[in-house]
């Protein structure tokens, strides 16, 4: 008979590996399981924005706790705080941008609105075509491709077994404990953390779950080296352009513009369609950029519920298993809100509150 | 590496175009990597990285090694053909 | 609506003749190419400067390529560069007058083949050139690659490229062929199936014994020396596996190398549409798994060509009518095609065998990581030094994508499309698995780096589709 692990945790992204290296913290004998490799999904591909101004204002604390943590973890993820400066270019953008910055201020973010002059003599190579802005000092971005180095030596120095390339095919929980079916074999726990990104529906169901859980194809693009253009992370009033250039040139473009495909398909392609005004409007805020080449685009899959808020708290009507996953921003808040999980898990109370996922779940089929 | 590798003398116009300021000539319609290697112009460039030479490799659009500069964009030498009073700058 | 009922992309020798073949059933077809004419890699047309030399087989065989396929009423789009698809299909291009989409219901992916490489210290010097990018220099511009030039790698392309370079006049200072002698011989039985090619390989190799060059078999490059270019070759013996052995090197005086090992069928463009791949080694590596009419798993993308497996120029076109038949009976058009496929299917296999033949020849054993010293520059956009990567694999990374994520390795404006097969050797090595289970990079767009201003083109700001802001 296999061993039986306190916790295994399904999802090797930011959120599952946060929260187990805190379980396992705390004194609980933890494996991670993996369909790929450690940071293959969202955590993996995502395009590092650390903004405070694009994130939601119920979230904005959390978030600051998100920076923290990766403001720590520092070279080992690329981090950078540059600011960041968020443009508007036009008066329905400005007025979009003065109420959003207002509210998201009072939640806590050090946000402050700065005139186009100013925005000129910050990042003299932007559109002069800014018509409002708003900084945050505390803003800028790691490299999201090292989630899954940086998140396999905490799990090693903690103690956490990770199996990777096992995908969790059926979940069985007729005798006490969970028994995860996987190509390789069984894998045993008393306890059972769901945190499988844009899957999270998917793996529902093996638990008898319905979740509403749906999936964002977010596109991120990467242009060649180049020479220095901008120094800080700019974003759009709107939210739809992130964009920063890291220290050896490259520009890293995203903002959230949709691509097709699905989790179920296993696949997803960037949508030329919906490439090209992402990168005009990267062009117009940064017009130095037609000197630069693209590389590179891509997709990822980002989950999210009805109302955009986390799943993140016990499964509704299973006794020892829990969900964790569709944070918006989930970048920035995962390692955070990763670790409130593990506490809750440990049987502590989280330092702020977590998301209950009964919102929408009322009942569990039973398995 | 002296002289030109050109094979055979039967050629078409001859044109001229600026490398990195320098005034050169080629055979018009050859690809501008074909004409600066074919007068021993091999180095295109330095590597940023061992800031060591680097030149045209695969000729065929693929390795990026020959890119250089014209009218500040950035275009691949081996693909680019070469026309009278093209200006052509390296990448740093 | 359509623009076209067929996009055949590559206007080489398979997409040609796929073209031609379509159009002579009645099919309205495009045909698009990065080149500025038809003809591909081995019947490309020459440079225009390039107006007397010598009559050659090629060009001629090139130029009636060119002619049948202006004749046949195909669109011909040259010049422009397919950076993006998408599928049902959309092709997406950039060409001199800016961006260019075709739509059509079936796609012939004709893309041809790219160059294997194993890295050697100082291969980043000046006069370090391709192997197959020699022949693009010989052949379409005149060049030399260079006075005294080594010939090193491995497969048929070194006594094409030494020969033409000692036709040419040029000084072949050595050829080095990692491969055994025996080599040549154990394929011996599928190249009698072409004894016109024999003899062509025959006279090449004639043609550089009369020339008095040396040619070295079982060897390797060890180190390019040079400070502004190739200076000096030295060269030693590899055993079976390709592993360097002993100490008997000797240094050559040149100041250039052709460099390569075999071809690789160009596949991102099926791998982008998301079909299904297979892995073998006898056709160069990774291919689109294919069912009898050259169809891919996604319904109506057709392959041909050395995009489909590597099996040489003479296979190329009769793949090309066979995938154009398979686009026609899909489509239900043409009638009754099937006797047709047939005969040409049969005519592609035998033909097919020499060239395949040819590019396993090609094919490095598991050991030739042996031959990439730790020092050696493995990514040459990125400046990745071998034991760089070897340090990401023993962290961890088991996969190119890894390898990218920890090093950059395939990140640079090359795409992973020089140092890929490399970083994959390198991963082998370390993990003990054979190339398959090290699985494929993936593919993203675009195929090539395109100018960002070239995508965006002129716009107004205004006009930007925005949608509605993400919840507050
Ligand atoms: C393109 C893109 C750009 C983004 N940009 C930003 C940004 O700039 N800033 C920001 O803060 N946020 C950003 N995000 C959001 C952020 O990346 C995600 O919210 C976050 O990474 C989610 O982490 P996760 O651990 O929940 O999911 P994932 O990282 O997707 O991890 C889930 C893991 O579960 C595994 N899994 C699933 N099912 C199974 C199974 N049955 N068995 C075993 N394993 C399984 C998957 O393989 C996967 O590795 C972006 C997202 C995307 C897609
Ligand atoms: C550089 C090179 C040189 C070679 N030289 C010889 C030789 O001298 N003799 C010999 O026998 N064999 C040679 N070979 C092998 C030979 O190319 C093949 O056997 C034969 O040409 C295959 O024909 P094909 O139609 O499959 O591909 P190709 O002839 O390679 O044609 C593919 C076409 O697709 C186009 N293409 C690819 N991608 C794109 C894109 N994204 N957008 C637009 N167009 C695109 C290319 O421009 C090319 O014209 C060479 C191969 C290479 C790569
Ligand atoms: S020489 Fe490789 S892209 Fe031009």
């Amino acid at each position: 008979m296999s061993a039986l692990y306190d916790l295994a945790v399904i999802g090797g992204g930011i959120l599952g590996s946060a929260a187990a290296c805190r379980a396992a913290e705390g004194g609980m004998r933890t494996i991670v399981v993996e369909q790929q490799t450690l940071g293959s999904g969202a955590s993996g591909v995502n395009a590092g924005t650390l903004s405070l101004q694009i994130k939601r204002v119920k979230l904005m604390p959390y978030a600051i706790k998100g920076h923290e943590l990766w403001e720590r973890a520092g070279e080992r993820v690329g981090f950078h705080k540059t600011g960041g400066i968020t443009l508007a270019f036009n008066q329905r953008e400005a007025e979009l941008l003065h109420e959003r910055m207002a509210l998201k201020r009072e939640a806590g973010a050090p946000i402050e609105l700065i005139t186009p002059a100013r925005v000129a003599e910050l990042e003299p190579n932007l559109s002069r075509q800014v018509v409002a802005a708003s900084w945050c000092a505390e803003d800028g971005y790691a490299n999201a491709s090292l989630s899954g180095a940086y998140y396999r030596t905490l799990l090693d120095t903690v103690g956490v077994d990770i199996r990777e390339r096992t995908p969790v095919t059926a979940i069985d929980r007729s005798g006490g404990a969970f028994e995860l079916a996987t190509p390789t074999g069984t894998i045993r726990a008393t306890r059972l953390l769901l945190a499988c990104g844009a899957w999270l529906k998917a793996a529902g169901a093996l638990l008898g779950l319905d979740l509403p859980v749906r999936a964002r194809v977010n596109t991120v693009s990467v242009t060649e080296r180049g020479p220095a253009l901008v120094g800080t992370v700019i974003g759009h009033a709107t939210g739809l352009l992130t964009l920063k250039q890291k220290p050896n040139g490259s520009v890293l473009i995203g903002g959230g513009w949709q691509g097709t495909g699905s989790p179920d398909e296993g696949r997803s392609w960037v949508d030329p369609t919906t490439l090209l005004p992402n990168l005009r409007l990267a062009m117009f805020a940064v017009p130095g950029l037609d000197r630069f080449r693209v590389v590179r685009s891509w997709t990822g899959f980002e989950a999210n519920v009805p109302d955009f808020y986390p799943l993140a708290g016990a499964a509704p009507g299973i006794d020892n298993a829990f969900l964790l996953g569709c944070v918006r921003g989930g970048y920035t808040i995962g390692p955070y809100i990763g670790t409130l999980m593990g506490d809750l898990i440990l049987g502590h109370e989280p330092e702020l509150p977590l998301f209950d996922p009964g919102r929408f779940v009322t009942t569990a089929a039973a398995a | 590496m002296a002289g030109d590798l050109r094979i055979g003398s039967a050629w078409a116009r001859t044109v001229s175009f600026r490398f990195d300021g320098e005034l050169l000539t080629a055979r018009e319609g050859e690809t501008l990597a074909a004409a600066l290697y074919a007068q021993g112009r091999r180095t295109l460039r330095m590597s940023r990285d061992d800031s060591g030479p680097r030149g045209a490799f695969c000729f065929m659009g693929v390795c990026q090694e020959c890119v250089v500069s014209i009218d500040g964009r950035l275009t691949e030498a081996c693909r680019t053909p070469v026309h009278n009073g093209l200006v052509v700058e390296s990448v740093r | 609506m359509s623009d076209y009922d067929l996009i055949v992309l590559g206007a080489g020798p398979a997409g040609a003749a796929a073209a031609i073949k379509a159009r002579s059933l009645g099919l309205s077809v495009a045909v698009i190419d990065e080149a500025p004419a038809a003809g591909g890699q081995v019947y490309r047309a020459p440079s225009p400067a390039l107006t007397a030399t010598q009559p050659d087989a090629d060009r001629e065989k090139g130029d009636a390529l060119r002619a049948k396929l202006a004749a046949s009423g195909a669109v011909l789009y040259a010049n422009h560069r397919v950076w993006s698809l998408t599928s049902g299909f959309s092709v997406i291009a950039i060409g001199p007058d800016g961006p260019l989409t075709l739509e059509a219901p079936s796609l012939i992916v004709a893309a041809g083949a790219i160059e294997r490489h194993i890295p050697v210290t100082g291969w980043t010097l000046p006069g370090v050139i391709g192997l197959a990018g020699a022949t693009v220099l010989l052949k379409a511009h005149g060049v030399l690659p260079g006075r005294r030039v080594v010939v090193a790698g491995s497969g048929p392309l070194l006594l094409l490229v030494a020969s033409k370079i000692v036709a040419a006049g040029g000084e072949v200072a050595a050829v080095v062929d990692a491969a055994p002698h025996t080599g040549w011989l154990a394929r011996a039985g599928a190249m009698l199936a072409r004894p016109d090619l024999m003899a062509k390989g025959a006279g090449w190799l004639l043609a550089l014994l009369k020339a008095r060059v040396p040619i070295h078999s079982g060897a390797a490059i060890r180190t390019i020396h040079g400070t502004d270019g190739v200076e000096a070759v030295t060269i030693g013996p590899v055993d079976r596996d390709w592993r360097p052995v002993g100490d008997a090197e000797r240094t050559i005086a040149a100041d250039a190398v052709c460099l390569g090992f075999g071809l690789l069928p160009a596949t991102e463009v099926t791998r982008l549409l998301g079909a299904e791949h297979r892995y073998e080694p006898e056709l160069g590596g990774w291919v689109p798994a294919v069912d009898a009419s050259l169809q891919t798993s996604v319904p109506g993308l057709f392959v041909a060509g050395d995009g489909a497996g590597v099996r040489g120029a003479d296979a190329a076109p009769l793949s090309g009518e066979l995938a154009a038949l398979g686009v026609i009976s899909r489509l239900g058009r043409g009638g009754d095609l099937a006797r047709e496929a047939t005969k040409i299917a049969t005519d592609w296999h035998r033909s097919s065998r020499f060239g395949a033949a040819m590019s396993a020849l090609a094919m490095p054993p598991p050991g030739a990581a042996a031959m990439i010293a730790a020092e050696t520059t493995v990514c040459r956009c990125e400046g990745l030094s071998r034991a760089k990567l070897d340090a990401a694999i023993a962290a961890g990374a088991r996969t190119l994508a890894d390898l990218k994520a920890t090093t950059r390795c395939g990140m640079g404006p090359c795409g992973g499309r020089v140092c890929g097969e490399a970083a994959a050797m390198l991963i082998g090595a370390a993990t003990g698995w054979d190339r398959a289970t090290v699985g494929q990079p993936s593919a993203r767009p675009p195929l090539r780096p395109v100018p960002l201003a070239a995508i965006t083109g002129a716009f107004d700001y205004d006009n930007l589709p925005i949608p509605a802001p993400a919840p507050l």
